[in-house]
């Protein structure tokens, strides 16, 4: 098979959802100005926080992770979050880059 | 999105098929696209779109919709000329990239599957090897036997065929004499300017996984051109 971003996480997330885990997949829909990582790149998160992938260079990922564990646990489908630069939170889920990106969690559906 | 539209995705890329991953925003149905075919419902009426984001080989949400789509296209494909120590770091490194390699060589004692156990090698010439790699303009060449009689008649090929990037190893008085061979084959000085020789980029380097840095960064570079 041809190498791809998201080879590993695929079949990371294939492996657990076999193993009778929740998961779910975050993914960079749009950004603006500088971000850290393009739109496509994608991350899985499983419902007891084990996460593979990344949607942005660290910056973000405690947020992500923590809105996926919520949405499994409450049985939403999907979510929408936009991530805007802030410099008062730029240590805890701002962009220090100084870009905006838009992620989308869904859980993978069985 | 279902895992069985991930088990496609996987099974599809395992089969090096073209395509995109579409996904509803608003409820998370996913479907997989392939160009030339229709979707089905609410999906169909983007085809157009979804047709087009994949062509210019783009992600992205469709303007005045909640449609994304992730479009998944062939990497690069690099034929390595050579099975000597600088192709196992270069295979490694590409194999990160994200990028497809060949090892083509016709000595056996190089080439072998315990030097490359994960790599497609070619214990072939490179004129009969060319035979069995489909190449396009997504083709790479990088030849590092610096043998004339098995690099000259893969970079012949390759500048014949207009890949997309050839490299050859060698020192400037090497390449020199490549290129007066080529001529002498026929070839024009300016079609010769294709050939990056030395190759690589300039790093200062001179282990063999330092070249194959040097060498890998050049095709990274040549990739994101334009």
């Amino acid at each position: 098979m041809n190498n791809f971003p998201e080879k590993k996480i695929f079949e990371e997330a294939d492996n657990w959802i076999k193993n009778n885990k929740k998961v779910s997949l975050a993914t960079v829909i749009q950004t603006w100005g500088s971000s850290p990582l393009g739109i496509g790149s994608r991350m899985i998160v499983s419902e007891d926080g084990n996460f593979l992938g990344s949607v942005s260079g660290g910056c973000v990922e405690a947020k992500v992770i923590e809105e996926c564990m919520s949405l499994m646990k409450n049985k939403k489908i999907c979510k929408k979050i936009d991530f805007n630069v802030s410099n008062e939170n730029a240590w805890e889920i701002g962009l220090a880059c100084g870009g905006n990106i838009s992620i989308y969690i869904e859980e993978i559906k069985k | 999105m279902k895992i069985e539209t991930i088990r496609q995705t996987l099974k599809n890329k395992y089969l090096k098929k073209e395509f995109a991953l579409i996904t509803n925003l608003i409820n998370g149905e996913s479907e997989i696209f392939f160009p030339g075919y229709n979707l089905s419902g609410m999906f169909s009426k983007y085809s157009e779109e979804i047709e087009k984001i994949f062509h210019l080989n783009k992600n992205g949400i469709i303007e005045n919709s909640e449609i994304f789509v992730q479009t998944y296209k062939n990497p690069i494909k690099v034929i390595i000329v050579g099975a000597v120590d600088i192709s196992i770091y270069l295979i490694d490194f590409a194999k990160n990239l994200n990028f497809e390699t060949i090892i083509v060589d016709p000595r056996g004692y190089f080439a072998s599957k315990d030097r490359f156990p994960d790599t497609k090698i070619i214990n072939k010439w490179p004129n009969e090897a060319f035979d069995e790699i489909e190449t396009n303009s997504k083709t790479a060449l990088v030849t590092l036997t610096h043998d004339p009689k098995i690099d000259d008649p893969a970079l012949q090929y390759a500048l014949k065929n207009k890949f997309f990037y050839i490299g050859a190893l060698g020192s400037k008085k090497t390449h020199e004499k490549r290129c007066s061979r080529m001529i002498e084959a026929g070839f024009k000085k300016v079609e010769l300017e294709k050939i990056n020789g030395p190759i690589g980029i300039k790093l200062g380097g001179k282990s063999p996984s330092e070249i194959a840095l040097s060498i890998i960064s050049q095709l990274v570079s040549e990739k994101y051109k334009n």
